[in-house]
């Protein structure tokens, strides 16, 4: 096959489920125009989903939220499986359990399940083919680009997969599929944020609570449910630019996390931010989820996002390792 | 003029805010443009320095956290601080544009409401807003939403204690000293006094966003 010549479609969407999106790393670079980095809320689940089936771990693949769709396979195809997401060819009985790739002939249905998170991924070899927009493939939900017509995806939409008959051999991503969930005793690490000192006890009343994570929530916002928290001397802050992982206070004193597609800039005063070795984790709570906060340092946050990135290139490295002698024993049986 | 005082703050562990030390409006802006601008200069050498995002007297400058350190991030652009933090200038001469105006009606649902605040007819407050030539601030909360600068003293009012769940594309609206172009329909606190059909953002042009920081921009009404 020619690269860039046209394909014909590899995938069609029978069921969206709650809310399906093509997804990359985003746009960065473009927060001048308004226009925020958006892409993965996962982008630790979206790099495994995209390397199983020999990608790049930027490429852009299919975001699933909270319940899982269905798809069809037009063409023979093989998929890469991450995030949190189980899934099962329709009419056999073993489910697929992220971190895998499932193969599937002409006609196979591939059903998602509830995740036990909130998003998983499903990336086709060479990345879905959408139109480049502002130097990526993700779709800005709220201003309707990116993606596929700039829109959420819906039963009937036929996705084109880059190069869909690259031969891939049945692989596991040889680690965990997904970043730690966050619960009771596994945190979300924060470091102070610019205006702790002025929201006074703020800080200590995010970290000491525990809070639900509301229905309303969106990739724009977590929106938490708990004690209200004080803002000490009452802030109206100017607009100034704010990071994925922000913890507002409002004024009704209930705290907005800041997702991928946060506004490029905000006005609420900022409490505490999530560290970046942390983000994938909050892409994956869910409304109803228990989050706590735990106070770190940002040496802390450092070591914490190096640790994860060796993991990771270690499991990459491995995964290179087992696709080797796959092709090895491969050869040897010819 | 003196420089004004500087400070940097950690924004989390991969990015600094810097506070320009002055209130917003025109002022803080235009300091926070040519501090982004300077950094802009820095990051030709530094990869590991994210785009800078000026606001109403403050930048936002993300970097990577696996390259640097908060404390050699902010040591990396403290030149770019001390030489532009001074910098009031309306900086190189940006586009003019007019922008066509339906004032009032089902277009501007707040156009009476803000003249019975005011004090003033609703013609006085669509004079007043038509009035002025506006600066484009930044861009901020959606893409290709630009503030503009300075509403006239008589026309700044609070947010709606109430946020509209949807404002209309196109919607006019105006907020404490700024008033901007709803680029895409979505919730939002500001006053509606009008509406244009003029596309503010285009994510297939290569502009993108037809008002960029520094233009000026001017209303004109039509009906």
């Amino acid at each position: 096959m020619i690269p860039g010549e046209a394909q014909p479609p590899a995938l069609e969407i029978l069921d969206p489920g709650l809310l399906l999106s093509v997804q990359d790393t985003g746009r960065p670079g473009f927060a001048r125009l308004g226009v925020t980095r958006g892409g993965a809320a996962d982008w630790w689940s979206l790099a495994i989903a995209n390397l199983l089936v020999g990608n790049q771990p930027a490429a852009a693949a299919l975001e699933a939220t909270i319940l899982g769709p269905g798809v069809r396979a037009l063409r023979t195809i093989t998929l890469g499986l991450a995030g949190t997401m189980p899934a099962r060819v329709r009419g056999m009985s073993r489910p697929v359990e992220p971190g895998a790739t499932i193969t599937l002939a002409v006609g196979d249905v591939l059903e998602l399940g509830p995740a036990t998170g909130a998003r998983g991924y499903l990336a086709v070899p060479g990345g879905i083919d959408v139109p480049l927009v502002l130097g990526s493939r993700s779709t800005a939900l709220g201003a309707s680009f990116g993606g596929l017509e700039g829109r959420a995806l819906r039963a009937g939409d036929r996705l084109v997969a880059a190069d869909p008959g690259r031969a891939l051999p049945p692989i596991g991503w040889p680690g965990a599929p997904a970043p730690e969930p966050v619960d009771a005793a596994h945190p979300l690490r924060v470091v102070p944020g610019p205006d702790a000192r002025d929201l006074g006890a703020a800080l200590e009343a995010l970290t000491s609570s525990s809070w639900t994570v509301s229905p309303t929530s969106d990739r724009v916002g977590l929106r938490l449910e708990g004690p209200p928290v004080q803002r000490g001397r009452a802030l109206e802050l100017a607009t100034h630019g704010v990071v994925e992982g922000a913890v507002q206070v409002p004024p009704d004193g209930r705290p907005i996390v800041l997702g991928v597609d946060h506004q490029p800039t905000g006005g609420y005063p900022v409490a505490a931010v999530v560290i970046t070795a942390d983000l994938p984790r909050l892409g994956q709570l869910a409304p109803g989820a228990e989050v706590r906060f735990e106070l770190t340092d940002t040496a802390t946050a450092r070591s914490a996002l190096a640790a994860a990135n060796d993991v990771f290139e270690q499991a990459r490295s491995d995964l290179r390792e087992a696709a080797r002698w796959d092709d090895l024993w491969r050869d040897v049986g010819r | 003029m003196t420089a004004p005082a500087l400070e940097v703050v950690p924004f989390g562990d991969a990015a600094v805010l810097v506070r320009i030390a002055v209130a917003g409006g025109i002022e803080g802006a235009r300091r926070a443009r040519a501090v982004a601008n300077a950094i802009e200069s820095v990051r030709a050498a530094q990869a590991a320095i994210g785009e800078p995002v000026p606001a109403a007297g403050t930048v936002l400058v993300p970097f990577d956290p696996l390259a640097l350190t908060t404390e050699q991030a902010a040591a990396l652009i403290e030149p770019a601080l001390r030489l532009a933090a001074d910098d009031t200038s309306p900086g190189s001469a940006g586009s003019h544009h007019e922008i066509a105006v339906r004032y009032g009606g089902e277009d501007g649902p707040d156009l009476e409401a803000v003249a019975a605040e005011t004090g003033l007819t609703p013609r006085d407050v669509v004079d007043l807003h038509a009035g002025t030539t506006y600066e484009v601030l930044f861009l901020g909360f959606a893409p290709g939403f630009a503030y503009l600068g300075e509403l006239p003293e008589a026309l700044r009012l609070p947010r709606l204690a109430t946020p509209r769940p949807r404002v209309p594309a196109g919607s006019v609206a105006i907020a404490g000293a700024m008033t901007a172009v709803y680029a895409h329909p979505s919730p939002g606190g500001w006053r509606l006094l009008g509406r244009t059909d003029a596309a503010v953002f285009d994510a297939a042009s290569s502009a993108a966003a037809r008002l960029r920081p520094g233009d000026r921009v001017r209303f004109v009404p039509v009906r």
